[in-house]
């Protein structure tokens, strides 16, 4: 790894782990290898938001070019967001593409990832079919980033109608994820998700 | 089309070209044929030297009227879209605003005391005060981080948009910053090539040809609408406004439709590519090896068309059916299933004529090769010279550029409404399609075919084209006036 990269990677870990952030337990930064290429973030769901409660853990890459070129981050904790992959978990923040700037820090990238959980940006969607649903039916997008939470982050709200269609297709010989996506995807209409999963 | 320079009638090379391909002559017919062509479109075709010489004309007006370095002048430039006028005027009214508009000034002034000049934002590094530098923000960093960071944007393409490494900050580097900082000579020539390629495709009079390996840039002053231009040295046509194979009459929103389509639907529409056809009559295997679709089989005779294999004779010269796609009344009634079959059928009748002529028209540059030969044997046997063949040659290049139009009417009738504006569009091309398959299987047959005969059906098949260009290329009638200049 370049001179550079370690450099500012080490100084930012440090940076990290004195803020106040860290102190509060607002976001957290973890080493994966003693190289400094790869590090674990971790940032708790924002108040007053269906993301609450939850925690949230980010896979981080540092490239060799690093900082002249933003570090890889995806979400490793499965999330319903319209600017999240739920895929992937694949990161859609102009920062971490077009608006990085080479004097960024992981703490303020980890800080606006959070802050992206609070505010999102529909019109910029990485996931076509949670924003759909963030724009046309916003209390039932809530009601499923919540149930996600409780269920992938350790979020507190456990949604009982939820649990039960998901528990019906996995009676039915469904992946318990990729019935929780199809209900999802489909407004929780057990019917139109089942056609779809059989089709 | 291949080597035109080593034909031997070709004593007059200053102006070996024309639109389709083909040398033209001077005399008062070709001009006037040029006229009335509804596709004439004025441009040049300029090398990469002339091009960097009227680049450098527009920097050095900027920068002398306003007293600031040429790399100044070319970001503002970039900025603006190579209007210098307008930056001038504008400059004058308020500098502050177009050197905020072009990122040269931070639109806000940045707090200094965010700039270190101690340590290195980047690299946490703490060389010496005079080891730092700064764009017109203030944003300090040290020279080895600029280094590193011009030479990461460079690798990725990046030249007249690299901006400061501060946070939020949307100040661009002007070259001369840039230049100062990158010492290797080979990282410097691939940025001012960046630089090079990205001022031309900023400058809304330019347009690099998108042939293969292809140096030459188009310069004309009119962008929209479907607008030909023919490079000087690879010949391909193209379209100034979009840039897509030229493509008149569809426009250029419709083509790029349609090459999408194409793109998307290449799966199902491939088993028609195939080049060999069983005789409709006798079954015997023939292969496609001219351009003309009026095929005759070998073996029996038949006369038959190769698009839809029917009779030739029912393509008679008063209807060419066989370019009309026939919607099916009853499918309104009818369940979305049929519909959708009814959509491919459709889809594939119009992309089986598109492909068709397009293969023609490389079949049709395979005969234009043969018939140069063939034309060269004569005049070696003492049969005439190359101005007794003439003719000959100037049929077989006008043939290709009405098989090019016709290629091109398919994408426009198949996003057409169905209504009188559309029956009459097919109604032409029907005649278009008719006369250049005429044409095309008299041109394959010259030497048989009567002189007068050729000619004049050269001339039918001309008006054909030109009347359908006429009537149905938009610009014609809508845009004309509403063109930037
Ligand atoms: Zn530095
Ligand atoms: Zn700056
Ligand atoms: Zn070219
Ligand atoms: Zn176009
Ligand atoms: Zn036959
Ligand atoms: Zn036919």
């Amino acid at each position: 790894m370049a001179n550079i990269a370690a450099k500012r990677i080490k100084r930012e870990f440090k940076e990290v782990m004195k803020s106040e952030e860290v102190a509060g337990g607002a976001i957290k930064l973890e080493l994966v290898n003693d190289s400094w290429t790869e590090l674990k973030g971790q940032i708790a769901g924002p108040p007053d938001t269906p993301y609450e409660g939850g925690t949230f853990l980010l896979e981080i890459k540092v490239p060799e070019t690093y900082p002249f070129n933003p570090p890889k981050i995806r979400f490793m904790t499965k999330i319903w967001h319209p600017n999240v992959s739920s895929v992937t978990g694949a990161i859609c923040l102009d920062i971490l593409k077009d608006q990085w700037a080479a004097a960024l820090t992981l703490r303020t990238v980890l800080l606006s990832i959070q802050a992206l959980l609070s505010a999102a940006e529909p019109n910029d969607p990485q996931d076509a079919v949670v924003a759909k649903q963030y724009r046309e039916s916003p209390q039932l997008f809530n009601l499923t980033a919540k149930h996600w939470t409780n269920v992938y982050a350790g979020g507190p709200s456990s949604i009982f109608d939820f649990n039960q269609k998901v528990q019906l297709l996995i009676d039915m010989g469904i992946d318990e994820h990729q019935a929780r996506v199809a209900l999802s995807t489909y407004d929780w209409e057990l019917e139109r998700a089942t056609e779809q999963l059989f089709s | 089309m291949s080597a035109e320079s080593d034909m031997e009638y070709s004593d007059n090379d200053g102006d070996d070209y024309d639109y389709y391909g083909g040398q033209d002559d001077c005399d008062m017919e070709t001009v006037d044929r040029s006229k009335a062509d509804p596709e004439h479109f004025i441009f040049s075709c300029l090398k990469v030297e002339e091009v960097e010489k009227l680049l450098n004309e527009s920097i050095e007006l900027l920068s002398n009227s306003l007293q600031i370095t040429p790399s100044l002048a070319k970001v503002m430039l970039h900025a603006y879209e190579w209007n210098a006028e307008e930056i001038i005027n504008k400059y004058k009214e308020n500098a502050n605003d177009v050197l905020v508009f072009s990122h040269v000034k931070p639109r806000v002034p940045s707090i200094q005391g965010n700039s270190s000049r101690t340590v290195c934002a980047v690299c946490a590094n703490t060389p010496p005060i005079h080891k730092y530098s700064a764009l017109a923000c203030g944003h300090y960093f040290c020279n080895d981080c600029w280094a590193m960071h011009f030479e990461v944007q460079i690798k990725q393409g990046v030249s007249n948009t690299i901006q400061c490494m501060a946070q939020d900050c949307e100040v661009l580097a002007p070259e001369d910053f840039v230049l100062s900082h990158v010492t290797k000579p080979a990282l410097r020539e691939r940025y001012q090539q960046f630089m090079f390629k990205d001022h031309v495709k900023s400058h809304p009079q330019l347009r690099f040809c998108p042939g293969p390996n292809c140096q030459w840039i188009y310069q004309a002053w009119v962008r929209v609408g479907a607008r030909r231009v023919e490079c000087l040295g690879c010949e391909t046509l193209t379209c100034f406004s979009c840039g897509a194979p030229h493509h008149a009459p569809t426009d250029c929103a419709t083509i790029r439709r349609w090459l999408t389509k194409c793109a998307d639907d290449s799966e199902t529409a491939n088993y028609i590519s195939a080049h060999t056809k069983d005789c409709p009559k006798c079954q015997i295997c023939i292969e496609k090896n001219g351009g003309c679709n009026h095929m005759q089989c070998g073996a029996c005779r038949y006369d038959f068309c190769w698009v839809c294999l029917g009779d030739w004779k029912s393509h008679g010269s008063e209807y060419y059916e066989c370019s009309r796609y026939k919607e099916d009344p009853n499918l309104a009634n009818d369940n979305q299933h049929a519909q959708a079959r009814e959509a491919l059928k459709k889809y594939l009748h119009y992309y089986e004529r598109w492909e068709n002529h397009a293969r023609s028209l490389k079949l049709e540059e395979q005969t234009l090769a043969n018939l140069k030969s063939r034309i060269n044997q004569k005049v070696m046997a003492g049969e005439g010279t190359w101005i007794d063949w003439q003719y000959l040659w100037d049929a077989a290049r006008l043939l290709k550029r009405c098989r090019y139009t016709l290629q091109y009417t398919y994408p426009y009738a198949y996003y057409m409404e169905v209504g009188p504006r559309k029956e009459l569009f097919e109604y032409q091309q029907a005649q278009l399609e008719a006369e250049i398959e005429n044409l095309s299987w008299k041109v394959e047959r010259a030497e048989t075919t009567d002189r007068g005969d050729l000619e004049n059906q050269m001339d039918i098949a001309e008006k054909r084209r030109t009347t359908l260009l006429k009537d149905f290329l938009e610009f014609n009638t809508n845009n004309a006036s509403s063109s930037k200049v």
